[in-house]
């Protein structure tokens, strides 16, 4: 069972910020950003806290620091497809999303839709697509430049996606979502997701996700059901 | 001092002075919520000289805290009820000790703080109104001045001082442990007053990191309060209701419908069933209006979420939103619409934690446009899976090429969307602990696997339930 506020290697001073009354203090917001860019860095992820970052940045607007700001985006994206993205989106200001009219776009208003589109095109599964799209402008190597090992996070997701669906899928298809080829798509399927490759074709070890076997979910009979029946057989002896 | 800092704000506006640099005002608001309660220090300027009159004078300004403002209520009147507010926790929370008062009932504490949050969020969508418009420069001109009232680090303030001061989280900690609560009160949250007032600021919380739009941190506030019918929110109806729209919603939020649709369902049966002891108390009427949101909201996650109702929901879910319901559970492009004017109508009305831009009034996005453009975009994802699904259900196994066929779009796109279907039927759901916890599981009753183009399909049937029908003929035969 895991619990969302929970997070794997989280510093104790991140912990005892986040549990008290200092989380709302705006001078913890350094503290925060040294986190962000730790996670950036190490590959690990704690989205409890960057929301906690996000909410001092929603009550002391002049603290905001764009590049940490794409930066927790950009983390969140690697998590996909849990619903981080979008709980961040919440947390930023609305002009970010939703540009006034009339108004010229900021950078990062530019930046966070686009981080959005991207979003958008993972958790649409639509993978060929989002490849596509990163190589497309130079400002989204720009965006994801400080994130040790993205796209290869990335591509362990997808790899998570295909197996909770697929039992084989052709070469093709896996490479194109995968974005890789040759000798280096072999070494990721073979050693990271552990699919088998035969030919054009790629098995994928079954697991409870793409079983998708037939059940019956029976009745489930309690004693308490049958109290009254017993009871009446006493208060009536036949 | 904690709350002295936020009465500053108070007697700048009194005083007609203000400051300028708004920064350095919340920087002092921040830094009093850091420093809240865990100061013990007394005001000295409190002295109390007549302790009968004050706790006369105590039970009045209560019953005054609880009483609603008026819809129309002029900014004028907005400000002083905030000054009140502010004098009254101040007094309570600073005074010399402990202040003396036995609640007459649990509805006080909930009626004070249940008003208190709702003025705020009434004030702010004021505020974002008249800025929004820029009409009222007089107004205008005020709030301008006045940016600290209602301001959202002074409302968290109290809230966190009233939790702080009774131990509340200790004691519920306590309570949890089969403890006696009595071992962490101390002098203050031993007493009803301080009890109760730090109990329900505990659910006013939730309600505001809500409003906020950070579900998470909603969520997370109730960890230490369990959600059952023995809780003490329960037995004031008003707290039972708000809390599990509140759980509900933010569970909807955060994506894990499954758990959002037993919060919904779970009140709503419980309303249903104990109608008659409330329809003739006086919150009847927001408490209807309330049921009526969560219907709706309902509707919304069983479209994302296909869920088996009970049958009494189900029904008064058909009889209230009979055709919006039949067309999100269609699905596609048309149901975006009804999805936005339910989304509207039921969620709760969002505030932003900053003042609005007085100077360019077209900045001002509502913050419900915002957050229901963040939750369009999910919908948007899933739009398809009700059209898939039901293709689904009539077939064992299926060529993906011939599927596509049928519904005229590429074998590519067909493919996309099956697996956006996988995703979204796998959630996070809660078994025990705390809110926020869960494991994930399969919430669909259909369920597929892709080898190469070919579709493997399967359903997770439920059996027949034969007890209910052996005992109803069992009584029969009985009589």
């Amino acid at each position: 069972m895991v619990s969302f506020d929970h997070a794997e290697e989280r510093p104790e001073h991140i912990t005892n910020i986040l549990n008290g009354l200092d989380r709302y203090n705006p001078e913890t917001t350094t503290i925060f950003q040294d986190y962000v860019a730790q996670q950036c860095e190490y590959g690990t992820y704690d989205c409890y806290a960057n929301l906690a970052l996000l909410k001092l940045y929603q009550f002391n607007p002049h603290l905001a620091r764009d590049e940490t700001i794409t930066n927790i985006l950009v983390k969140a994206l690697t998590v996909f497809p849990s619903s981080d993205f979008s709980l961040c989106s919440h947390l930023l200001p609305p002009s970010l999303l939703n540009p006034p009219p009339n108004s010229q776009v900021s950078d990062l208003a530019e930046a966070v839709q686009k981080l959005s589109g991207l979003s958008t095109l993972l958790e649409s599964c639509q993978f060929k697509e989002f490849w596509n799209t990163l190589d497309s402008d130079d400002l989204y190597a720009d965006l994801i430049a400080d994130i040790a090992g993205f796209e290869d996070v990335i591509r362990t997701r997808i790899v998570g996606v295909t197996a909770s669906s697929m039992r084989e899928i052709t070469r093709e298809l896996l490479e194109s979502w995968l974005n890789l080829d040759g000798d280096k798509f072999d070494e990721f399927v073979k050693e990271t997701a552990g699919f088998t490759i035969q030919d054009d074709v790629v098995f994928v070890p079954l697991n409870k996700d793409n079983e998708a076997k037939p059940t019956i979910t029976r009745e489930n009979v309690k004693f308490d059901q049958f109290s009254r029946v017993i009871k009446r057989a006493y208060e009536q002896p036949a | 001092m904690s709350i002295a800092a936020m009465l500053t704000g108070q007697t700048q506006y009194q005083a007609g002075t203000h400051d300028d640099d708004d920064f350095d005002d919340e920087g002092i608001l921040a830094a009093s919520i850091v420093e809240a309660i865990q100061n013990e220090d007394d005001d000295p300027s409190q002295t109390l000289q007549n302790i009968q009159s004050r706790e006369d004078d105590l039970q009045s300004r209560l019953q005054a805290a609880a009483t609603p403002l008026e819809y129309q209520a002029s900014l004028e009147a907005r400000y002083a009820s905030y000054d009140n507010y502010c004098s009254l926790f101040h007094y309570i929370l600073n005074s010399n000790g402990p202040v003396e008062l036995d609640l007459p009932t649990y509805y006080w504490a909930w009626d004070v703080i249940d008003e208190f949050i709702y003025q705020f969020n009434n004030f702010c969508a004021y505020r974002n109104r008249l800025a929004k418009k820029g009409q009222n420069q007089e107004e205008i001109a005020s709030l301008r001045e006045n940016q600290q009232i209602w301001g959202c680090y002074s409302v968290l303030n109290i809230l966190y001082s009233l939790i702080q001061r009774s131990q509340m989280n200790e004691q519920l900690a306590a309570i949890k442990r089969g403890e006696d609560p009595n071992t962490v009160a101390g002098e203050y949250g031993s007493r009803p007053l301080y009890r109760m007032l730090g109990y329900f600021s505990i659910i006013g919380l939730l309600r505001v990191h809500c409003l906020l739009g950070d579900f998470t941190l909603a969520l997370k506030t109730l960890d230490d309060i369990e959600l059952n019918k023995k809780a003490v929110f329960a037995r004031v109806m008003g707290a039972h209701f708000t809390t599990y729209y509140y759980v509900g919603f933010c569970y909807m939020m955060m994506g894990r419908y499954s758990d959002s649709i037993k919060a919904f369902s779970h009140i709503l049966l419980y309303v249903t069933r104990t109608k008659n002891f409330h329809n003739k108390s006086s919150q009847f009427d927001s408490i209807s209006k309330t049921m009526d949101q969560m219907y709706a909201l309902l509707a919304m996650c069983v479209a994302l979420c296909p869920t088996r109702l009970d049958d009494t929901i189900h029904s008064s879910l058909r009889e209230k939103y009979a055709d919006q319901f039949q067309k999100l559970q269609r699905g596609g492009p048309e149901s975006l619409a009804i999805f936005e004017e339910l989304f509207q109508a039921a969620a709760p009305k969002f505030i932003s934690p900053i003042p609005p831009d007085f100077d360019n009034s077209s900045n001002n996005i509502d913050p419900m446009q915002h957050h229901l453009q963040v939750f369009m975009l999910d919908v948007k994802n899933s739009m398809m899976a009700p059209v898939l699904r039901s293709y689904l259900k009539l077939y064992t196994s299926m060529d993906l090429q011939k599927l596509a066929a049928f519904l005229e779009t590429t074998p590519d796109d067909l493919r996309t969307k099956l697996l956006v279907f996988k995703q979204k039927s796998r959630q996070y759901k809660w078994t025990e602990g705390g809110l926020l916890s869960g494991e994930t599981v399969n919430t669909s009753d259909l369920d597929y696997a892709l080898q190469k183009d070919l579709i493997h399909i399967s359903e997770a049937k439920v059996g027949r339930k034969l007890v209910d029908w052996y005992l109803r003929n069992l009584t029969r035969s009985y009589a």
